[in-house]
């Protein structure tokens, strides 16, 4: 097992003091730890928004990219070598807002990426407006009369669209979550793990008590994670009680399992042929 | 030139018209003649009238002519369509098929053959374009062993059955169409030899794509940009290469981003619209310094415009856009060899500069034929831009933005060693970290913008035609063609008429500019646009004001009579 002390770094961090994304971020660094994946072999993508941020507090390659768009620069990374092991930061208007087309292409897609959506139900910086993932009637600055969208929810939309591991966390439940994470990376596929994270500036709705109330752990007795209308229903329990574990996990064939030339190995590592580009253009 | 047709095959869409085309110019190719051929069509998958028009010659020609001597009319609305083009010596030919209805007097003077009847003869209605191929090349007094040959080649592919059909088809269309008299009828070259390449320009920037080591290419389907990822995925079983349709084209410029970061050279096509969603993602490439390669294929906008036709009014949009200054290249070749040559250029400038590359073509390059003479290399081996932990003293310290004399930093790739490569969209430090700290925030401005003299030493002059002449047409892009041809059309008109051409755009070339276009006594800018875009880019880089202008932006090709005709109009 690599040192989790390896993926430290001192760059400043610039989170709220008891923001959930640091249960997020040393659940990250004990999942790659655990499964001996070192700074130097993995990439992390992000977009924009404080879970964007998240590359720059511990040690590993990254592309920290735009607004939503995290998920197609991880794709065109894998796509190059598939040899990377490919994690994604992004939060709940990154992923599910700007970038929603990116989030339902990834999941048809199914490339074999981490993605991690830190969920915390508000925009947090831009300073407090509503996300697509905030509850209806939960009013801010901008929505003084409360929201009146129907919330999106992330799980339930990848399980409709065929995703093979959709996985909730919980930012306080720091060894449960490195779990999930491990089984997201070691998972052949697109694996996506929402993970319900308290913004202590601007949702005073989803708070760490209102989680720690809430949440309970998925476990063989009380779920089967192959059954995917149960998943479904898990999706949609209300606030009493917020299960969190693998929902739904099956076995697929990746993206770059389903492209001939990339099963002979990655793209960067391939030579370049000069003679057989000159036999095409001789056949014009 | 003793030979100078023009044959203009129109019909609905959904009736075949390309494969009578195809035909037309294979036949032409095999023969040794030179040729060039447009594509006009509506934005529909049936109906409307859309017509192929090759011009055929016994010398290189490289634009269209509008007049018409062979007109083949698949329906009857090409006949009332073109009969106004057709030349002295024109000559309509119709299936007899669609002559039962319609106006009165529309088929006067036109030659009806039984199309349709003798493809059912052949073996099927849906061979009726080959029988029209083989009819027309009779008419134009073409052997039939060459016709022959070609359809042979030209349907190789496909079943035994379907080959002899075609055959079949061919064969009878050859015979009805050898009793057609014809006055541009002409003696076809006995020979076998190949002139040059035969290519559509979209062919030639996948082509070149390919000779660029490119390995990756996503896109969203695009008039006029996907013929060349059409093109692209014919040849997919031959090369490391993956060609992904992207959920929009904001994701087709990140997906590239994401390839190149990771080491592999990739890129992306579009038109107007499809870059406009991509500036944002042209931007990131630009702070990242990742080099990317953005074809764009131009169409007249704004918005949907005309989705197929042509145009070159996006020359300002991707100098300036997005927000704030980056640098990039921009580059607009002329011709299919000069597209082929450019994609490779464009990589390797994006590699070496670590800044994007916009290559800019159009509809009208993309979609015509041309028969590419001049060379077309494909590099020897493709030179090493980026960096390992063997070339770096320490790994662990590496940083992707250090500072340089050049204003390029190493770039090393990610997951390939010990160094961690960061990279980041927000003004950051050297090592790849997000900073807001004024001074580091204007030396990394500084930084990138230092790479600009130096990208600016990397491209060419303009081409001239006839450099010293007193009055100097200057162009860009796809009209390199009809330029050249209108000069001498102007020249043997008795005035001392040159062409200037920019290939390469951005940074602007001033001083080169300068050098060509001050000489001349009267410079008249003709280009695809309402504004004269390149006019008013010369007027900002070097001063100099353009004294006319021909301008073009109905979304149809030049040709080269109607720009010397506003030439002599303007200077009479």
């Amino acid at each position: 097992m690599t040192d989790v002390e390896l993926y430290h770094n001192d760059y400043e961090n610039k989170w709220c003091p008891g923001c959930g994304n640091f249960g997020i971020l040393e659940a990250m660094k004990d999942a790659l730890a655990g499964l001996d994946i070192p700074p130097s072999k993995a990439l992390i993508v992000s977009g924009i928004g404080q879970a964007g941020k998240t590359p720059h507090f511990l040690k590993c390659n990254f592309f920290h990219g735009l607004h939503g768009r995290a998920l197609p620069v991880a794709t065109g990374a894998k796509m190059a070598n598939n040899d990377m092991t490919v994690l994604v930061n992004t939060g709940d208007g990154d992923c599910y807002g700007e970038g929603g087309n990116h989030f339902l292409a990834a999941v048809r897609r199914n490339v074999d990426i981490t993605a991690l959506v830190h969920n915390n139900k508000v925009y947090g910086l831009t300073k407090g407006q509503a996300s697509p993932t905030s509850d209806m009637g939960m009013t801010t600055k901008v929505q003084g009369k409360g929201v009146i969208l129907s919330p999106f929810d992330g799980p339930s939309v990848a399980l409709s669209l065929g995703a093979g591991f959709v996985a909730r966390g919980f930012a306080g439940r720091m060894d449960h979550l490195s779990g999930l994470i491990q089984a997201a990376i070691r998972y052949s596929g697109f694996a996506l793990i929402d993970i319900f994270q308290p913004c202590v500036s601007f949702n005073r709705r989803n708070t760490w008590q209102s989680y720690n109330e809430s949440v309970y752990e998925l476990t063989e007795e009380n779920h089967d994670p192959a059954d995917l209308d149960a998943a479904f229903k898990l999706c949609r329990q209300g606030d009493e009680k917020i299960p969190i574990g693998i929902f739904y996990q099956k076995e697929t064939v990746s993206f770059s399992d389903r492209i001939e030339v990339l099963r002979e190995g990655p793209l960067v590592s391939r030579t370049f042929a000069p003679a057989r580009v000159q036999n095409l253009l001789n056949t014009y | 030139m003793s030979i100078d047709i023009t044959v203009t095959v129109g019909g609905a869409a959904g009736q075949g018209l390309q494969t009578v085309g195809d035909l037309l110019a294979r036949v032409c190719h095999r023969a040794g003649l030179y040729l060039m051929a447009i594509n006009d069509f509506e934005s529909r998958i049936r109906g409307g009238n859309n017509f192929f028009q090759i011009r055929i010659s016994d010398a290189p020609v490289n634009a269209p002519r509008q007049p018409v001597d062979l007109l083949v009319a698949l329906d009857r609305r090409s006949i009332r369509e073109h009969r106004p083009r057709l030349s002295d010596r024109g000559l309509i030919m119709a299936d007899a098929g669609s002559s039962n209805k319609g106006e009165k007097g529309e088929m006067e003077g036109v030659f009806t053959l039984p199309i349709r009847d003798l493809a059912k003869e052949a073996g099927g209605a849906i061979t009726a374009n080959t029988v029209a191929a083989g009819a027309c090349l009779a008419i134009l007094g073409a052997p039939w062993d060459l016709v022959r040959e070609t359809v042979e080649d030209f349907f190789s592919g496909k079943s035994r059955k379907v080959i002899d059909q075609n055959i079949a088809a061919a064969e009878k269309g050859h015979e009805a169409g050898r009793s057609v008299k014809f006055q541009g009828a002409f003696q076809w070259p006995d020979g076998r030899e190949r002139k040059g390449r035969l290519l559509t320009g979209a062919d030639a920037a996948a082509l070149g794509a390919l000779a660029a080591d490119c390995r990756i290419a996503a896109f969203y389907p695009m008039s006029p940009a996907t013929p060349i990822l059409v093109s692209l995925a014919s040849h997919i079983d031959r090369f490391p290469l993956v060609l992904e349709q992207a959920e929009d084209e904001i994701a087709a410029v990140n997906m590239t981003m994401g390839a190149a970061f990771a080491g592999v050279r990739a890129f992306t096509a579009t038109s107007g619209g499809g870059f406009a969603l991509m500036t944002e993602g042209l931007g990131l490439a630009g702070i990242t310094e990742t080099p990317i390669v953005i074809v764009n294929a131009q169409r007249p906008g704004p918005a949907t415009g005309l989705p197929t036709r042509t145009g070159q009014a996006d020359l300002p949009f991707c100098i300036h856009s997005p927000q704030d200054d980056s640098p990039r290249f921009i580059l607009a070749p002329g011709t299919v060899e000069d597209v082929f040559n450019t994609m490779v250029r464009a990589f390797d400038l994006a590699w070496k500069y670590q800044a994007p590359a916009i290559v800019l073509v159009d509809q009208y390059l993309c979609d015509s034929m041309f028969i590419a003479l001049g060379e077309m290399t494909v590099p020897e081996s493709i030179p090493i831009y980026t960096i390992t932990d063997a070339d770096m003293p320490d790994p662990s310290a590496y940083q992707r933005y250090a500072f340089t004399e050049s204003g390029i930093s190493p770039m090393a790739l990610p997951c390939a060693g010990q160094a961690l490569v960061k990279v980041c969209g927000n003004e950051h430090r050297v090592d790849g970290h997000i900073t807001e700290d004024a001074t580091l925030r204007r030396r990394m401005v500084e930084k990138r913008q230092s790479k600009i003299p130096a990208m600016r030493g990397e491209m060419r002059p303009p081409s001239a035609h006839h450099p010293d002449a007193e009055t100097l047409l200057v162009g860009w892009g796809s009209t390199i063609g009809p330029l050249r041809e209108a000069v001498d059309m102007l020249r043997s008109d008795g005035m001392d008429a040159g062409c200037a051409h920019f290939t390469d755009l951005w940074p602007f070339p001033a001083e080169a500019a300068e050098r060509v276009l001050k000489k001349a006594g009267r410079r008249i800018m003709v280009e695809g646009n309402a504004t004269a875009q390149l006019g008013a880019l010369i007027r900002e880089q070097t001063g100099i004001v353009a004294d006319g202008t021909v301008l073009k932006y109905d979304g149809r090709p030049f040709f080269p009579r109607e720009i010397a005709d506003a030439v002599l109009e303007q200077t009479r």
